[in-house]
């Protein structure tokens, strides 16, 4: 799958994070669409229907792992990982609906190629 | 007095005697010099010494001299007040420790004017400690939620420059055709742009910029596996050999090797041969055990010692604890350093040399991932001692 081919939807409320994911995952060729809530995000996840969704854990409405399990109804087939700043471990219902230790990215990424491989990994790799 | 009367006075006299004797509190009466006129047994079986090694002695002459001063101002209050005052103080117990009492004083005049104070002491060494080890407890809960909140707080800006200064460098590479593109809409060559940001060492800038980020990014890392509050992954290990790999880990970390010589300090291993096996997260353990170490092979670093280099890693079991000693002939430290010394960002060392974090994670690791109490002893060029204290299986 090429990078073009892979649609990113990143939810994060920091915009200093939203920009550079953005601009970094822009330049490997990903189409991303970013959004500062959960709320904004859940409106229109379901007409793009990523094939990976990115999401801060700690966001100012409904938290990140709230906003998977209901994105993921929405929007069953995208792959979901979280990017968060503190150290955590999966519930049971993120682990239920496919997500791994490995899809839980801690901030600050070093180096964001990292990411991207996380991306074209999960992208490709069936998970049920 | 008419015979009943002295009978009277004579049964009730010997009545006190035997509540005085029997007391578990030290009772004792000094003449106004402070010279000692009685104790009852418990002296002996508190302190140790014989009644011929007390009695006729002054008083101060048992205590620590930097309490005497506060006897002295509560002996001035009793003379000055005429009423019980009360003070807490070292005093010296006969196998040279120190233990802490608290007295309670007051003065009596008798019928023909003669003075004497008259005082009940007990033994405070043990309540003294754990009101420390709480007060410990509660400073380092608080510290360690604001710790986990600059953390987080922390990290977002930090990937924002991690992340953008890995952004300015690709944003100048050929190889992304945006740039490409964007480079020949203003009519400039990314190759020329390329060469002249190599020249002027603005790569290097960024490089160092990143470089940075992550340095304090593992400082963040640290302060948030400080407050991490987890016994996930804890199982029973058997202590003895537990204990030598950490030592066998510790002889072959860099820093030991070349900072601190680690060969040239001996190893003294004294496990106790009855332990059970103890509930350990083992990777926290390691790292706590090892941070105490290269503390200890540090403190055996500086200056040139008149002895023998030594650790000595003891084990026993103790009040349904196991209990590891870690403890060195090093430089020891001051009882303010060892007040301080779990504190995160509290360092002796050299700015630079550490964050101040080792020991603070090491005390959370030990009191909340295992439910233990870390614990150190100091004299200043005697060396330190500390001690972790292990809850035992089904006694927790």
């Amino acid at each position: 799958m090429t990078n073009s081919a892979i649609t990113v939807l990143l939810v994060d409320d920091d915009d200093m994070i939203r920009e550079c994911v953005t601009a970094y995952l822009e330049d490997e060729g990903f189409s991303v669409y970013a959004y500062a809530t959960a709320e904004q995000a859940l409106e229109s996840i379901a007409a793009i229907s990523p094939v990976v969704c990115i999401s801060d854990m700690r966001l100012p409405g409904m938290n990140g792992e709230d906003f998977i399990v209901k994105a993921h109804t929405l929007s069953p087939v995208t792959r979901y990982m979280l990017h968060t700043g503190m150290l955590y471990s999966l519930s049971d219902e993120l682990r239920f609906i496919g997500m791994k230790d490995d899809d839980v990215m801690l901030k600050p990424i070093h180096n964001l190629s990292k990411l991207v491989e996380n991306i074209k990994h999960i992208a490709v790799v069936g998970r049920f | 007095m008419s015979p009943k009367a002295a009978e009277k006075f004579f049964r009730s006299e010997s009545r006190y005697r035997m509540l005085v004797e029997n007391s578990c509190d030290i009772v004792f009466s000094l003449d106004m010099d402070g010279n000692i006129a009685y104790v009852s047994p418990a002296w002996q079986k508190i302190l140790g010494h014989e009644p011929s090694e007390v009695i006729g002695h002054n008083f101060v002459e048992f205590v620590n001299p930097e309490d005497i001063a506060g006897i002295q101002t509560m002996v001035a209050a009793v003379i000055r007040t005429n009423s019980m005052q009360e003070a807490t103080y070292r005093v010296n117990h006969v196998d040279g420790s120190w233990r802490w009492h608290t007295a309670r004083v007051n003065r009596h005049r008798d019928d023909d004017g003669v003075q004497t104070i008259f005082g009940t002491a007990h033994d405070a060494t043990e309540r003294l400690h754990i009101e420390e080890l709480m007060t410990q407890s509660e400073k380092m809960a608080m510290i360690s939620g604001m710790a986990a909140g600059m953390a987080h707080e922390i990290n977002n800006p930090l990937g924002a420059i991690l992340q953008h200064a890995q952004n300015i460098e690709r944003r100048v590479s050929a190889d992304i055709p945006a740039n490409v593109k964007a480079a020949a809409e203003v009519g400039v060559s990314l190759d020329l742009v390329h060469a002249y940001m190599q020249k002027r060492g603005i790569f290097d800038f960024i490089g160092h910029i990143r470089t940075a980020g992550i340095k304090a990014s593992g400082i963040i890392s640290n302060m948030l596996q400080f407050s991490r509050r987890s016994d996930a992954g804890a199982e029973l290990v058997d202590l003895s050999a537990f204990l030598d790999k950490v030592l066998e880990l510790a002889g072959t970390d860099y820093d030991m090797k070349k900072k601190y010589d680690f060969h040239r300090i001996e190893l003294q291993r004294l496990y106790a041969d009855n332990l059970p096996p103890v509930l350990l997260v083992v990777a926290g353990m390691e790292q706590v055990l090892l941070n105490i170490i290269k503390n200890a092979a540090q403190a055996l670093t500086g200056g040139e010692l008149p002895h023998q280099p030594r650790i000595t890693v003891r084990t026993q079991v103790a009040e349904g604890m196991a209990a590891i000693e870690i403890e060195d002939n090093g430089s020891g430290m001051d009882e303010k350093t060892r007040q301080r010394i779990f504190e995160p960002f509290f360092t002796t060392k050299e700015i630079g040399v550490g964050t101040g974090l080792g020991l603070s994670v090491a005390y959370e690791i030990i009191t909340k991932g295992h439910h233990g109490l870390i614990d150190v002893r100091s004299k200043l060029g005697r060396g330190s001692c500390f001690t972790i204290k292990l809850p035992l299986q089904g006694r927790a």
